[in-house]
């Protein structure tokens, strides 16, 4: 570690840097962030700028922003956005509020990763903790890696949720549980899937407790629970009073829930529930959901020692099997990744993973652009292109998983560092 | 949560189990803080399975049955639940007799018509009307009076009869002396009456008694019997002929010019003169909506000056012509008047006769669809008048009754109360029949979901159906076998049962397999290998237990 002042100087030119790059990218090129926020890889349904606009038109003219059916966001988005210039005259506010949420995505990524919470828990030290990149660097990685700018480009709102997760994570680690959960309840507003990481939240703010106020981990469930429950009935209760109806509730999470907007994005579930059959839809729709929830309890118990590993592999399993996924879940998850390096030599398929993601993301684009475009294609083409993607991440999430299981493992068994061994 | 201890004490990697030098081939046995922690894993999962999969998949995809009354609605199907009768009171007005008298004559001819009669269905009941009644109201039947045909009897020179045209009023005049006398058990007068009567409703008794041979679920014995297979044929010529039956009509008047010219026409004043009394007189039992139209050089599909037998059905021209088929729901009755010296080349007398009366040289009549009219106007007319009007417009009317199923004797108050008892007693056999087909529907498929709204549809249908049953022959009854007719399509044609009408339980392993399958396969093998291994362990203790006892 350099000396603070350094350090900080460092870290404000990063952020310096970030906010230029993103500035000159919005002016130089004036035309791309509205082509971004039409390419259905960074904006979905449930995220969608375009879709923000109209919502707000409607708002701004005292109309339900819900009518239509083209609106699926949080309520609370309108006032923050109204309070703004228009972003067709003005543009420049809208991209300066943007960039200010990307860098305080970083920062608070930074404090996470300053923290050595992601090589040394309360329960586990990795004997590899030596081996690790310094906060600046994931920072830097984040701010720097083209998901995140394409996503900050395109002015999807899912920006705000990934401020508003990596914040609670941080707080957490930070000993502020209560202000976890704030911003978790927060997370869980804008997107409603991130309340899924509550569990594991609960575990990282429980172990970074003082060790004295860890007396009865009920008392803490429960206080913390109340928390967020509170938070949410807040905020309902904001939103009710703004639209005026109860609506939104069908509108933003309804709409997630049933996956009533099949516009493709980069997931798996829009050509799926196409092709399902109107009777079977509900039933299938409840397995999706539960089998994405279902990973959080497994986990929780399996990786009990290192609750900061849960949280990044759910981040990584949601952006993989989330209803709307776009690149921007997947930037998040790419975010913390870089907290385990320690253990990247422990991963099997590191050149596989990069190279099926990068083929992804190249010919997702033409794929799509054959389909719709050009008519050459039809859906299965974006469609398996996606589930190339999707293999990618899970291959990802997977190797992650290995390589922090057999890190674990190699403290109870040393002698086997650095052999093979063969999974049963 | 259970506290894996382990990794306290190896924040200073050191080996916390020592092992054999066979432990080279032999991997160290599991801490039971791993078993247990496995053990957690596998119960998280199988938790949400069991716990929140099993009611979901239980919840969404069992299928709704609502219960339907199977036995009832075969019953209706059948006809065991209701016996089409129509039972006609026909009043006799005879001010200029004594009552003893009347009432003698009405028995006898109440005898004769029992005679006559071979079908229960149709059954016509004299009765005398009250003599203090003014025959001036009687004559104006008001929509109450439950009698349909009144004979009033005069006394005249000789014995005739003749049916008022406005009223359904049967006048006879007798020859004084006709009058039988108390002791009488037959009179010439009596039988003349009857065999008017029979004459008179002679049309409908036909057609109810087709309609009810045409509905083959009918029992034998209801069945009528006498129907000619000659008089069977020109009435299913008729029924083809006719629209199915709708409470509003749409009638789309057009006028087709082969030039520029005529370009106006007075079709609303000739509407409102020639038409509209007979639409009126409709009305208790249609509503009809009306739109024209002009189209200038329309060209007809053929183009020959006469137009022979064949040339009529490709006459109109449906490519090019505007003619839409149906305007807000109701069936479209379409009434082309075409401006031309077209003339149609009639076909030799004996064939016109078997024909009808529906083809005139300038008219023909196209079964449910409408009627076509040729107008020869000279060249440099701009304006139809409504007095031109006149010859096309009482040939619609007329056409317009045939396609509504009027039958074709008798005077029109009596044809038009007559229509109304043919459509109820058609509309009740066909919602009869579509409660049968739902029920056989819903008993061949058990897998089909009935939704509550078509349990509703059917009971309204079967309550709407005995309504009318039990007031057949009245204008009640038309309402109400209308509202059972509309509520057993719609219950039959329910669009959630329709999608599923497919769906052999074959298909289901098509649908869970491919996606629970990969799913399931590691649960289960999860959950087998946590049991076995249980299993061994159990033993494992209770061997050592033994072997510690023995020692």
């Amino acid at each position: 570690m350099n000396g603070g002042e350094v350090t900080l100087g460092r870290t404000a030119r990063l952020y310096i840097g970030a906010a230029v790059l993103r500035l000159a990218l919005f002016t130089i090129f004036p035309g791309l962030p509205d082509l971004l926020t039409g390419r259905v890889e960074v904006s979905t349904p449930v995220t969608s700028f375009k879709r923000l606009q109209e919502g707000l038109f409607l708002y701004n003219h005292n109309v339900s922003p819900y009518d239509g059916g083209v609106y699926h966001q949080a309520p609370l988005f309108l006032p923050l956005f109204s309070l703004l210039p228009s972003s067709a005259t003005f543009p420049i506010f809208t991209y300066l509020l943007y960039v200010a949420v990307d860098l305080l995505s970083a920062d608070a990524l930074l404090k996470i990763a300053d923290s050595g919470e992601a090589v040394s828990s309360r329960l586990f030290t990795s004997p590899r903790r030596e081996k690790r990149w310094s906060g600046f660097v994931i920072a830097a990685v984040y701010l720097f890696n083209p998901f995140t700018i394409a996503t900050c480009l395109g002015r999807s709102t899912s920006v705000f949720t990934t401020c508003a997760i990596l914040h609670a994570i941080s707080k957490a680690i930070a000993g502020a549980p209560i202000s976890a959960m704030i911003a978790l309840s927060f997370a869980s507003y804008l997107s409603m899937y991130p309340l899924l990481l509550l569990p594991p939240l609960l575990l990282l703010g429980y172990d970074r407790r003082p060790a004295a106020d860890r007396t009865s981990p009920i008392a803490f469930t429960s206080k913390h629970v109340l928390v967020v429950a509170g938070i949410h009935s807040a905020l309902f209760g904001m939103s009710y009073l703004i639209t005026g109806s109860w609506e939104f509730l069908r509108s933003t999470y309804g709409v997630q829930l049933t996956l009533s907007d099949l516009t493709p994005n980069v997931g798996l579930w829009w050509y799926f529930f196409i092709e399902m059959f109107d009777s079977f839809r509900s039933f299938f729709l409840a397995v999706f959901w539960l089998h994405l929830s279902s990973y959080v309890g497994g986990l929780c118990v399996r990786i009990r020692t290192q609750p900061l590993v849960v949280l990044t592999l759910l981040l990584g399993i949601f952006a993989i099997f989330k209803p709307y996924p776009s690149i921007a879940d997947v930037s998040l998850f790419l975010a913390m990744m870089p907290l385990y390096r320690h253990v990247f030599p422990l991963m099997r398929y590191t050149f596989v993973v990069a190279a099926v993601v990068m083929y992804a993301t190249f010919l997702g684009p033409a794929f799509y652009h054959l389909w719709i475009y050009a008519g050459s294609g039809n859906a299965n083409f974006f469609y398996a292109i996606t589930l190339v993607w999707g293999l990618g991440l899970s291959l990802m999430v997977c190797d992650l998983t290995f390589a922090i299981l057999r890190d674990e493992w190699e403290v109870e068994r040393p002698e086997m560092v650095g052999k093979e061994i063969r999974q049963i | 949560m259970a506290e894996t201890t382990t990794t306290d004490s190896v924040v200073i990697p050191e080996p916390v189990t020592t092992y054999d030098d066979g432990g080279r081939k032999q991997p160290p046995p599991e801490k039971a803080a791993d078993v247990r922690r496995r053990t957690l894993v596998i119960v998280s999962f199988w938790l949400i399975v069991l716990c929140l999969g099993l009611p979901i998949w239980w919840q969404t995809t069992t299928i709704y049955r609502a219960k339907l009354p199977l036995d009832e609605m075969l019953d209706w199907a059948d006809g065991r639940a209701c016996r089409p009768v129509f039972p006609l009171r026909i009043s006799v007005e005879a001010n200029d007799l004594q009552h003893q008298e009347a009432q003698n004559l009405v028995r006898l001819t109440q005898h004769a018509l029992d005679d006559l009669n071979d079908f229960a269905g149709h059954h016509l009941r004299l009765q005398l009307a009250s003599s203090g009644r003014p025959s001036e109201t009687t004559a104006e039947t008001d929509e109450d009076d439950t009698s349909a045909l009144t004979i009033r009897l005069v006394q005249g020179d000789s014995t005739a009869s003749a049916l008022h045209p406005h009223s359904p009023v049967l006048d006879i005049t007798y020859p004084p002396n006709s009058i039988p006398t108390q002791t009488s058990s037959s009179s010439a007068l009596a039988s003349y009456i009857a065999t008017q009567l029979r004459s008179t409703f002679a049309e409908e008794q036909a057609i109810i008694s087709y309609l009810l041979s045409t509905t083959s679920s009918f029992p034998a014995e209801q069945r009528p019997q006498g129907l000619t297979p000659e008089a069977a044929d020109a009435l299913a010529k008729r029924t083809t002929r006719s629209l199915r039956y709708s409470p509003t009509y749409h009638l789309t008047f057009s006028l087709f010019t082969g030039g520029h010219l005529p370009s106006s026409w007075d079709i609303e004043a000739a509407v409102a003169e020639f038409m509209k009394p007979v639409l009126d007189i409709l009305t208790p039992i249609h509503n009809f909506t009306i739109d024209t139209q002009i189209q200038l050089y329309a060209t007809p599909g053929v183009q020959s000056q006469v137009l022979n037998k064949e040339d009529l059905s490709s006459f109109v021209n449906a490519a090019e012509w505007p003619l839409s088929p149906s305007i807000g729901g109701a069936p479209t009755v379409n009434f082309i008047v075409y401006i031309g010296n077209q003339t149609i080349g009639l076909p030799t007398a004996e064939q016109a006769g078997s024909d009808g009366a529906t083809a005139t040289s300038q008219s023909w009549l196209v079964p449910q669809w409408g009627t076509v009219y040729l107008l020869p106007l000279p060249e440099d007319k701009a304006h139809v008048s409504a007095s031109t009007l006149k010859q096309p417009l009482l040939t619609f009317t007329s056409h317009l009754l045939s396609l509504l199923g009027t039958p074709q004797s008798g005077s029109l108050p009596l044809r038009l109360s007559t229509l109304s008892r043919i459509r109820s007693a058609d509309l009740l056999l066909r919602a009869s029949s579509t409660l049968g087909s739902l029920a056989r529907l819903s008993l061949a498929l058990p897998s089909i979901s009935i939704p509550s709204s078509v349990a509703d549809g059917v009971s309204k249908t079967m309550s709407h159906l005995r309504l009318a049953c039990d007031t057949l022959g009245t204008p009640g009854a038309l309402y109400h076998a209308r509202v059972a007719e509309e509520e057993a399509e719609r219950a039959f044609f329910e669009k959630s049962m329709v999608g599923q009408l497919y769906f052999p339980d074959e298909h289901k392993i098509a649908v869970y397999l491919p996606l629970l399958g990969p799913v399931g396969v590691p649960l289960v093998m999860g959950l087998l290998n946590e049991l076995k291994a249980w299993r061994k362990r159990r033993r494992e203790a209770v061997d050592n237990g033994k072997a510690k006892k023995e020692t």
